[in-house]
């Protein structure tokens, strides 16, 4: 068996490039969303803070495999048309900012009134009451969390094999099509996606505990 | 004086305002929350250099008042004017220029001294210039380097505010508002977290500050502070002004029953 996955390996990692570099893009631009979105509910003006709340709110409720179908297959009826690997980022970009935008939203309410309030009294104004005040103080809270989602991120690249993305689990697939060992390559596929999802976990432990004392 | 002279030949000019109008006058500010009436009306004039110390019980507004000073709140009515000026035109929907004016202008101190905790303590002092009056980095520093070693902290410069006892980060927090040059400071209950002795330090540094000739609002549970250091004593109950006059008055001859009350309650523990 191990001699098979040895043989199966090099196509394995291949999609497991793409996966990584699936889960790399999306977190790109899905973790700002995510912050411009925890900006939006946070916000004082009512009608972006409802705006935004709905939009998290449809983002979270629809399961990622729905999103991946609306922008790969549905968004061409519109005229967009978008590679699998494109429509993947943009999909799961999306379900990433909706849910990370709670991590931020948590993180940014964590800053003690009083430190907003203390910055508004000098008179710095929004942007760098944000960045300097809020976001440093913010941060702290937010990247454990973060790291976490980012093994979730990964997880979900393998949704993609349903459009055909040349990912992970899409290689494994094509390898059991063509010698019939589905159990063995889906397991050695499995240790794959395990074996970083704990070095990446065990790591966002090892600060937590850091930061903690 | 100067001011005096320009204000007379302004007035020969044709302007009306022939007195020179008090540095700040709160006007009929009213506030309230979900219907309830915090602020009541309230008016006052300070003029430049004054010391006034605001004392009641708790409830009595006071701090909500000295916040609408700076709008930290946004009173519900009435006209906040600084040299005679409206600050805000609609008191209610400030614009963000007019806070940004109105903030230049007014330095606050908090009871929870709200240092920055991630950054230096002359990071605290250096950043808000930087960002409010666009200094350099360096004068920055040194113009906070300097406030530091006034209020008795420069060898603190490099620390972060929680290696600081809680007296030392009242008197950074004084030091972060002067930094920025303002021509009124809010004191809100600024020795109410510390015990006595670190109190004490904080108050040497107020008073130092009203001696050069500061416009300072204090509210304060400190009453011989209020007493010593204040040109005018405000006793406020129920989101009104009480009584106010000089502090011998108000603590030696109060006029209204609730002010004796307040006083006697107080001053007897």
């Amino acid at each position: 068996m191990f001699e098979q996955w040895i043989q199966w390996l090099p196509g394995l990692l291949t999609g497991l490039q793409t996966s990584l570099a699936v889960t790399g893009l999306s977190l790109l631009l899905g973790l700002p969303l995510g912050l411009l979105f925890a900006f939006g509910m946070i916000s004082r003006t009512r009608i972006l803070r409802q705006a935004t709340i709905l939009i998290v709110e449809l983002g979270r409720g629809i399961p990622l495999l729905v999103v991946l179908y609306v922008v790969y297959f549905g968004l061409p009826d519109g005229g967009i048309v978008l590679e699998s690997f494109a429509a993947a980022v943009v999909a799961i970009a999306f379900n990433t900012g909706a849910y990370t935008s709670e991590i931020f939203r948590a993180g940014l309410l964590s800053v003690p009134r009083g430190h907003i309030e203390a910055a508004q009294s000098l008179g710095l104004n929004w942007t760098d009451e944000a960045r300097y005040i809020v976001l440093p103080q913010a941060l702290r809270a937010i990247v454990p969390p973060l790291m976490s989602y980012s093994v979730i991120v990964f997880q979900a690249t393998s949704l993609g094999y349903a459009i055909a993305l040349p990912e992970l689990l899409n290689s494994a697939y094509q390898i059991g099509s063509v010698t019939f060992e589905f159990l063995s390559v889906f397991i050695l596929a499995g240790l794959i996606y395990a074996a970083l999802s704990i070095v990446v976990s065990r790591f966002v432990d090892a600060i937590h505990s850091k930061t903690a004392h | 004086m100067i001011d005096n002279q320009q204000k007379r030949t302004e007035g020969a000019a044709g302007t009306t305002d022939a007195q020179k109008a008090p540095q700040l006058q709160p006007k009929d500010i009213h506030k309230e929350f979900n219907g309830n009436t915090v602020l009541s009306d309230i008016s006052l004039d300070v003029n430049a250099g004054e010391v006034v110390a605001f004392i009641g019980p708790s409830g009595a507004g006071k701090s909500t008042l000295l916040r609408c000073v700076n709008y930290l709140e946004t009173p519900s009515s009435g006209d906040l004017l600084i040299d005679g000026k409206p600050t805000v035109k609609i008191a209610s929907k400030p614009t963000r220029n007019e806070l940004m004016n109105l903030r230049r202008q007014v330095g606050m101190v908090f009871q929870s001294f709200n240092l920055f905790p991630h950054i230096s303590v002359l990071r605290n002092v250096a950043l808000p210039q930087e960002r409010v009056l666009g200094r350099s980095r360096k004068e920055a520093e040194e113009r906070a380097m300097e406030l530091l070693t006034r209020v008795g902290l420069g060898d603190k410069a490099d620390a972060r505010p929680s290696k600081c006892s809680g007296g030392q980060q009242q008197r950074i927090a004084i030091a972060r508002a002067l930094a920025l040059d303002p021509e009124i400071m809010l004191f809100d209950e600024p020795t109410s977290a510390l015990d006595p002795e670190l109190g004490g330090e904080v108050l040497a540094v107020m008073q130092e500050l009203a001696a050069t000739g500061m416009t300072m609002l204090v509210v304060t549970h400190e009453m011989s502070f209020a007493r010593r250091v204040s040109d005018r004593t405000v006793f406020m109950a129920d989101g009104r002004i009480v009584e106010q006059g000089a502090p011998e008055q108000v603590f030696g001859a109060p006029r209204e029953a609730r002010t004796k009350k307040f006083l006697e309650a107080v001053l007897e523990r």
